[in-house]
């Protein structure tokens, strides 16, 4: 009798910890996807685009109008994947060329990138809220959210979030496939490597920066539309929910070595599972302030990230 | 001569003082209000000026540093039913103590890591407040500094108190830390933004150097809080949103970062913003969603547009080109 009961508790306490662990791995590839949109612009441009989770939240809002259109996931996801493209593109070519142009010498020379995508996160954030700020909207996911049931147990583990990282995982080797088997491919990882002797090479690192931003605008949707769906399916201008994807895509890219598209994966991974063992086996209150205890650790720990410049720069 | 030049003269302060008490009488109670909050945007962009320009580091954290000041002033008023002044002083030691600790993560820490890691703390901390009934929850603590002393008068409007207390703070502050700028630490901060190895092999610990900018930093940070909250009537953690850092950071890169000398001119713009958004708003006869958005964007465009075009801020801008003229000239 006191067997049984102590195998239910273990079958309980399994139960709980593979769902903190699926849970983990799926909020896990939408930070990796977040972390990819950073990482794309710093090996771009070596700036850290702060604005990212304002053009993440633009591209979530333009898929959400394709969701009202055409009310079809389906349709809104590759939506808002062109739209966050051609924003990104169209803000490095206006705005970063402005500011390498205007700001690369004097005493902020080194801070002025960083206040100048501050200020990007905060014009679009505004601008967002000016259209879209009246109510909190919906975007419903092409799968249901409840639990697969497994045993008599239901697990927190659900079609949805086995799609999020189906998806997640296939975009990862669609990326991985530009990037080591196509010529744009080879000129991204050129002009990131060396861009002078690139440009030597014939390469147009311009044209490629400007991709670079597009790539990163478009994971960044992806990253907007799935953190959105995964959460509540509510969407508001001034979620909180954006506002730890920025972070939490910092830290994961900050993990991986900043540089690495590998690195900006498995740092999102670890950071997802990380989170969601604190929140299960810690407390919950730790919400907000568990990804900058992570980060801390890290930053004293391996300030290189895991993946180390060198390597990283090959992947 | 030379201790001359190092220590800044306490007469053109009092004498701003002495300005401002008339001013006070002669305006009414909305501008004095406003009066206040600029003598806080004063101690905070200062604190930012402090940081970012003469140490050469961006930090967010300074929100969440406002915070600690703000709720360490009003836990000391309401648990330990200290005075008035000493609670100011509560604020700037325990902001400056959190900004010690931050900096000695952050001495480590360059540019954008910096940037990435306070603004993961600004998110974080204010939350953290709801965890502790001692500090009141959502609703948070009720900061009340009493009403003036009779003394002054009938007619002397709890605004004015709050300006007089703001001001006066302010004042002292800011005659300290211009001595301390023109100190050896201002030097030594200098001299580490310029060329951090040349900083050290002139002898400088460049590290220990930010972890002081940091602390001074946060002190000023701390008293800003306790003004502000002051200035509310209460603490809670959405009176220090990820907005005020911003718009703090505007004011600063506004007031131009490497000299304290503008710094009037960020604190009265973040002032004058929400009037201007409102008579915009107005004009435009615009929906809800929009006027409640004008503030913050006109913040962000200005942050944008000064880093683009003023980079220096406007007052650096005219001491270089007069500079540029006066060399033509000769």
């Amino acid at each position: 009798m006191i067997q049984r009961s102590a195998l239910l508790t273990w079958g309980i306490n399994m139960i709980q910890l593979i769902n903190t662990l699926l849970i983990g791995i799926t909020a896990g590839g939408i930070y990796a996807l977040m972390a990819i949109s950073m990482v794309l612009v710093w090996r771009s441009t070596r700036v850290i685009n702060f604005a990212q989770a304002g053009m993440a939240l633009l591209s979530t809002y333009f898929g959400y109008e394709a969701m009202v259109n055409f009310d079809s996931f389906w349709i809104a996801l590759p939506v808002a994947m062109i739209g966050g493209a051609i924003f990104a593109a169209l803000i490095e070519v206006i705005f970063m060329r402005l500011l390498v142009k205007h700001s690369s010498s004097g005493p902020i020379a080194s801070v002025a990138p960083i206040i100048a995508t501050l200020g990007l996160l905060g014009v679009i954030r505004a601008v967002v809220s000016m259209i879209w700020g009246g109510q909190d909207v919906r975007i419903t996911g092409p799968l249901s959210n409840d639990g697969f049931s497994l045993g008599g147990e239901t697990l927190v583990f659900s079609p949805l979030k086995l799609l999020i990282l189906a998806s997640v995982v296939v975009l990862m080797l669609l990326l991985s496939l530009l990037f080591q088997k196509t010529n744009i491919g080879l000129a991204l990882r050129a002009s990131a490597y060396a861009p002078e002797i690139a440009r030597l090479s014939g390469v147009k690192v311009d044209l490629v920066r400007t991709m670079g931003w597009a790539l990163a605008g478009a994971a960044g949707a992806v990253a907007g539309m799935f953190q959105t769906v995964n959460g509540n399916g509510t969407l508001s201008p001034d979620s909180i929910e954006f506002s730890l994807l920025l972070v939490s895509g910092f830290i994961a890219a900050v993990i991986g070595g900043l540089d690495s598209l590998v690195g900006a994966v498995i740092g999102g991974l670890l950071l997802g599972i990380l989170i969601s063992f604190v929140l299960m086996y810690i407390s919950s209150a730790l919400f907000f302030i568990a990804p900058f205890i992570i980060l801390l650790i890290v930053l004293f720990i391996r300030p290189q990230g895991i993946i180390g410049a060198k390597a990283g720069r090959r992947a | 001569m030379h201790k001359r030049q190092n220590s800044s003269h306490l007469i053109p302060f009092i004498a701003g003082g002495v300005v401002l008490y008339f001013l006070s009488g002669m305006v009414d109670e909305l501008r004095v209000y406003q009066g206040a909050t600029i003598a806080v945007y004063v101690v905070a962009i200062s604190s930012i000026i402090l940081l970012t320009g003469y140490s050469g580091q961006v930090s967010l954290g300074n929100g969440a540093l406002m915070a600690v000041g703000a709720y360490a002033a009003a836990v000391s008023h309401i648990s330990w039913h200290l005075p008035i002044v000493a609670c100011f002083f509560v604020a700037v030691i325990a902001a400056a103590l959190g900004g010690a600790l931050l900096g000695a993560a952050a001495a480590r820490l360059s540019g954008p890591y910096l940037a990435g890691t306070t603004l993961a703390l600004a998110i974080g901390l204010p939350s953290l407040a709801n965890q502790f009934s001692i500090l009141g929850g959502e609703q948070g603590l009720i900061f009340d500094v009493g009403f003036p002393p009779l003394s002054l008068g009938q007619d002397f409007t709890q605004y004015k108190w709050f300006f007089w207390i703001a001001a006066l703070a302010t004042l002292i502050m800011m005659w300290l830390l211009q001595n301390v700028l023109r100190s050896r630490y201002g030097r030594n901060w200098r001299a580490g933004r310029g060329n951090e190895v040349a900083a050290q092999l002139a002898g400088i610990n460049t590290a220990r150097s930010k972890v002081l900018a940091f602390t001074i930093s946060a002190g000023l940070a701390g008293l800003a809080g306790a003004l502000l909250s002051m200035t509310i009537g209460t603490v809670s953690p959405s009176a220090f949103p990820l907005a005020l850092s911003f718009s703090l950071l505007t004011g600063a890169v506004l007031s131009g970062v490497t000299t304290l000398s503008g710094v009037m001119i960020g604190a009265v713009t973040l002032v004058a913003i929400p009037e201007i958004a409102d008579v915009l708003a107005h004009k435009l006869g615009t929906s809800e969603s929009v006027t409640t958005n004008l503030p913050g964007l006109l913040v962000s465009a200005l942050l944008i547009v000064t880093v683009l075009f003023v980079p220096n801020g406007p007052v650096e801008q005219h001491r270089a080109r007069s500079a540029k003229k006066l060399a033509k000239n000769k």
